[in-house]
């Protein structure tokens, strides 16, 4: 608890990373309780195509006349979810086999470095594509899979060089003497010390998985029906919005939204990297 | 004390790659250290003091030699053999601020041995954890349980890394360079405090450091063993070998040394040396390694011979002169 | 005539969790060609108090109070605190030069030797300093020709520790502070260095001041000693009185916590406890939880630094004559004291 209190104190004298973590509590709530509270507009009012912002249509409406500002609510939830569970999946693939590679060495060192080294080579979006014909990609845990899966590997020779570094330290060899075993000396006395590393690789790891999915959707490689920012920039696209001026919010809502929501990610990880590094934290 | 050896390096010797070549760390190293006894491995930076230290424990493997504990050899046991080494011979670091894992909690650094090697269980740890804080001195034990290593000085967290090796209740500690790191004003009382685990708990204690000062108090009731570029070149009883050294290159170092005492450091007689240079590892002299500085150097043998260590009256030695001016000692009777 | 007077100087630091009392109202005297020590440990003040005798102290930290005069031999007096931009430049290097700790992170570790002495030539407005160099690193015992082309790390700490001190005399300065000289140096090295300083001074007759913990290197060198405790001077005297008849329970416990190798061990017993948090300071004297000596009116105020013996001979403790009666009983291992 003292721990939560600190570590706010310490975000209030920054306030790039403050607004950083306001921004991802409003959206998260907006978009996870929003949803409860509002209903879904689906009523098609052909008679309010593109209609410019309004009172009743803050944002205007899309090419169905149905409200964008609701469907901007509704949007968020899905991108969230596979941003937060790819992350997840490439986060814990890269900690666990990155310090286990790091740790024990020799053979298993070099297979898992071979392994991650073949996947980095190939280019990741033709590669997103090619599984995205093969499979259907029609839940957004396949989706969450894929990016994640993909993810993890220059995640991974990042952790495993921290562990190196961090393996030398004495108390690490200290622990060694004692026999503590594989399994406390990377769980118990090396990830403690990279707590603030993984999290910030978590955060940024989940904003590269909004873009992916952004990126396949927008490609309409992703067959998701459903509301979702990245289905409303697709098909506002698609739908010729960019060509009229009172269609502009339906496509850029979208848009800023994803942008919003990425910046207020990358800010709070980089007031993170600030706290965490007592050498960067000034004279305080 | 004649006791049978607790652990023994029988002319270890470990070499490491470089760019510039190969460097022999530690040259045909032997050292008995018997239960209950008190070492000290003297030197200068480079002399592969801490090489031996870590051979001594098992964190490093000899590249020639054998390391013997309770007579076997270590390196060619299998797994519960080894681990039961391991666990018998703990270390103690030098920099108090990097030995102790910042993220746990004393209670949480103390408790981990103790329950993985099932010695204490539930209620019992933390009674054993407070018996091992009080035996370092760390009293209030109950105070220090919570507390994190930023939040201690460096002689407490140095008394938690002691409290740490004796976890797994073992026969010996290697100190390596232990106070250094630690305000002078306080290295007497950690000294003390292992001097008392030898008396108490029957541990025997190697102290490698390259303050001489702190190893005559620390070994008066032991050994000391000075090393120079890799090798050892005098081992003795403590008291004898510093009122009297037989190797040149000891009785530099304590003529060299500055003393706490204004008439008597500045009117130490020095022992002068023909060179200021230290050789390199990678460019060993020939014969004895210390002949280019050696104010005894005698051409024809110290520059081809390497002088073995040789038992003589009350030390052993590896110079050829300081062998044959007292090991006539004992033919004249003495 | 003293060269360097520092009166009531204090100097605090901001942190988060309040102001450190670093150093609190230290005044000494400096003269010329004198070789001073001030001793102390971890939280004593002396590396702060070094720095800022070269205005060389970090952002945070604020002189709160007093002045440092210097007096140099063909010139008026100037408060070191009040000098500008051009004048703290001439004092900074020909008045009083700063060497630190020969720790790798005092050099610049992409310039050679060479380039860090052309550094500070022309930031004193020195022109061919090449000649000046050389001499210097001869008279430190080092090969010139090997040493100005060579990088830092291609040289051993000790050979890195002469190339400071002679970096150091490179104009001639009239004081010389030099910040833990010989920590971290194997014992022939730190015999070269201690020796290499006593010669250098004999030649140059600069004024010495050196700052660090090792009692023995004070019992080498210095001419007067000062040892500081939680920011301030518990103790000045000439090298034979600290060492013969410390007055003040700090020097005495030091004393009697460092071992020697020649002649008699001795009894030796550590200082219990440790030193004071900076920022709450306890009330009265704050030795007193460490002190032997102590008595309920130690806590009433800190003790100012009283005369003892002589005037030269100063200590801050209310119950030096206990001190001086307990030491009567301590023998130097010396012979013919």
């Amino acid at each position: 608890m003292t721990a939560t209190l600190d570590f706010l104190r310490l975000l209030k004298s920054r306030p790039v990373g403050l607004a950083g973590l306001i921004g991802i509590v409003l959206f998260v709530v907006v978009s996870f309780v929003g949803p409860l509270l509002v209903p879904l507009d689906t009523k098609v009012d052909l008679t309010a195509i593109y209609a410019p912002p309004s009172f009743a249509h803050p944002l205007g409406t899309d090419y169905q006349g149905r409200d964008v500002f609701n469907q901007i609510i509704w949007g968020g939830r899905d991108i969230m979810i596979v941003a937060f569970l790819a992350a997840l999946l490439s986060t814990v693939i890269a900690v666990t086999f990155g310090s286990l590679g790091a740790v024990v060495g020799g053979a298993v060192d070099s297979t898992i470095l071979a392994i991650t080294d073949v996947i980095l080579t190939i280019p990741r979006l033709p590669l997103l594509v090619v599984l995205a014909a093969l499979l259907r990609l029609n839940s957004i845990l396949i989706l969450a899979l894929i990016v994640g899966a993909l993810a993890w590997p220059s995640l991974l020779r990042a952790v495993r060089a921290q562990v190196l570094s961090l393996k030398e330290r004495e108390f690490v060899e200290a622990a060694r003497a004692l026999d503590l075993g594989l399994g406390h000396i990377i769980f118990a006395e090396i990830l403690p010390n990279m707590r603030s590393y993984i999290a910030i690789s978590f955060i940024l790891a989940m904003t590269q998985a909004i873009y992916a999915q952004a990126g396949l959707i927008f490609l309409g490689l992703v067959p998701l029906s459903g509301t979702n920012w990245g289905v409303m920039i697709n098909l506002a696209w698609v739908r010729g919005a960019v060509f009229f001026r009172d269609s502009l919010p339906y496509i850029l809502s979208p848009v800023l939204a994803i942008a919003l929501f990425q910046l207020a990610l990358v800010s709070l990880a980089s007031a993170l990297e600030d706290i965490f590094n007592p050498r960067l934290r000034g004279a305080a | 004390m004649n006791a049978s050896p607790l652990v023994e390096l029988e002319r270890v010797s470990r070499q490491f790659e470089t760019p510039g070549g190969t460097v022999t760390a530690v040259n045909d190293v032997s050292l008995v250290v018997r239960p209950a006894e008190i070492v000290c491995l003297v030197g200068e930076s480079g002399c592969g003091k801490t090489t031996t230290g870590r051979l001594l424990t098992g964190l490093a493997r000899p590249s020639a030699g054998r390391v013997l504990f309770e007579g076997r050899d270590v390196w060619h046991t299998r797994g519960a053999e080894f681990s039961r080494f391991r666990r018998a011979v703990q270390i103690v670091h030098q920099d108090p601020y990097a030995s102790l894992n910042p993220t746990r909690s004393v209670f949480q650094t103390l408790s981990a041995p103790l329950e993985r090697h099932r010695l204490a269980r539930g209620s019992d740890t933390q009674r054993r954890v407070i018996e091992l804080l009080k035996l370092v001195d760390l009293t209030p034990p109950e105070d220090y349980l919570g507390k994190y290593p930023h939040q201690l000085s460096g002689g407490q967290r140095q008394r938690v890394s002691i409290a740490r090796a004796l976890t797994v209740e073992p026969r010996f500690i290697v100190a390596d360079e232990a106070v250094s790191m630690v305000d002078v004003s306080i290295r007497i009382s950690l000294l003390n405090v292992l001097i008392r685990l030898r008396d108490q708990l029957g541990m025997s204690c190697v102290l490698i450091t390259h303050d001489l000062a702190v190893a005559r108090y620390f070994g008066r009731q032991g050994r000391i063993g000075v090393m120079y570029l890799g090798r050892l070149v005098e081992v003795g009883e403590t008291e004898r070998l510093v009122a009297d050294p037989a190797h040149p290159y000891t009785a530099a170092l304590i003529a060299a040394i500055p003393e706490a005492d204004p008439l008597l450091t500045r009117g130490k007689t020095r022992v002068p040396l023909r060179s200021a240079e230290v050789p390199s590892l990678l460019h060993l002299p020939a014969g004895c390694s210390f002949h280019p500085r050696c104010p005894r150097f005698e051409a024809g043998l110290c520059d081809i011979v390497v002088p073995e260590l040789v038992a003589v009256p009350e030390r052993e030695v590896a110079c050829h002169v300081a062998v044959r001016e007292r090991a006539g000692l004992v033919t004249a009777g003495r | 005539m003293s060269i360097l007077a520092v009166e009531h100087l204090s100097i605090a630091y901001q942190t988060r969790r309040g102001a450190v009392q670093a150093v609190r109202d230290v005044s000494f005297d400096l003269d010329q060609a004198e070789t001073l020590a001030i001793i102390g440990e971890s939280g004593s003040g002396k590396t702060t108090l070094a720095q800022s005798l070269v205005r060389l102290s970090p952002r945070s930290a604020t002189v709160t109070n007093g002045r440092i005069l210097y007096r140099p031999p063909d010139g008026p007096q100037v408060d070191v605190r009040s000098l500008d931009e051009g004048r703290l430049r001439r004092y900074r290097w020909q008045g009083c030069a700063l060497v630190f700790q020969s720790a790798l992170n005092a050099f610049n570790p992409v310039l050679t030797i060479r380039d860090h002495f052309a550094d500070t030539a022309r930031a004193h407005g020195m022109g061919d300093f090449r000649e000046q160099a050389t001499e210097l690193l001869d008279m430190v015992s080092l090969d010139a020709r090997r040493v100005l082309p060579a990088f830092p790390h291609e040289l051993s700490g000790g050979m890195r520790q002469r190339v400071l001190i002679a970096l150091g005399l490179l104009l001639a300065p009239q004081i010389l502070i030099l910040d833990e000289p010989t920590t971290a140096l194997d014992i022939l090295t730190q015999r070269q260095v201690i020796d290499l300083l006593r010669t250098l001074k004999e030649r140059l007759g600069f004024a010495l001041v050196f700052i660090s913990h090792d009692l023995s290197l004070a019992a080498e060198l210095a001419d007067r000693v000062i040892t500081m405790y939680a920011g301030r001077i518990v103790e000045t005297a000439t090298v034979a009185d600290l060492f013969y008849r410390p007055r003040h329970p700090y020097s005495l416990g030091l004393l009697r916590a460092v071992p020697r190798v020649s002649g008699a061990l001795g009894n030796l017993d550590s200082i219990p406890g440790s030193p004071p948090d900076l920022i709450r300071l306890p009330p009265g004297c704050t030795y007193h939880a460490r002190c032997p000596f102590g008595v309920d009116d130690c806590l009433k105020a800190e003790p100012p630094l009283l005369d003892v013996d002589t005037p030269a001979h100063r200590a801050a403790c209310i119950r030096w004559q206990d001190v001086a009666d307990a030491v009567g009983s301590f023998e130097p291992a010396a012979v013919g004291v």
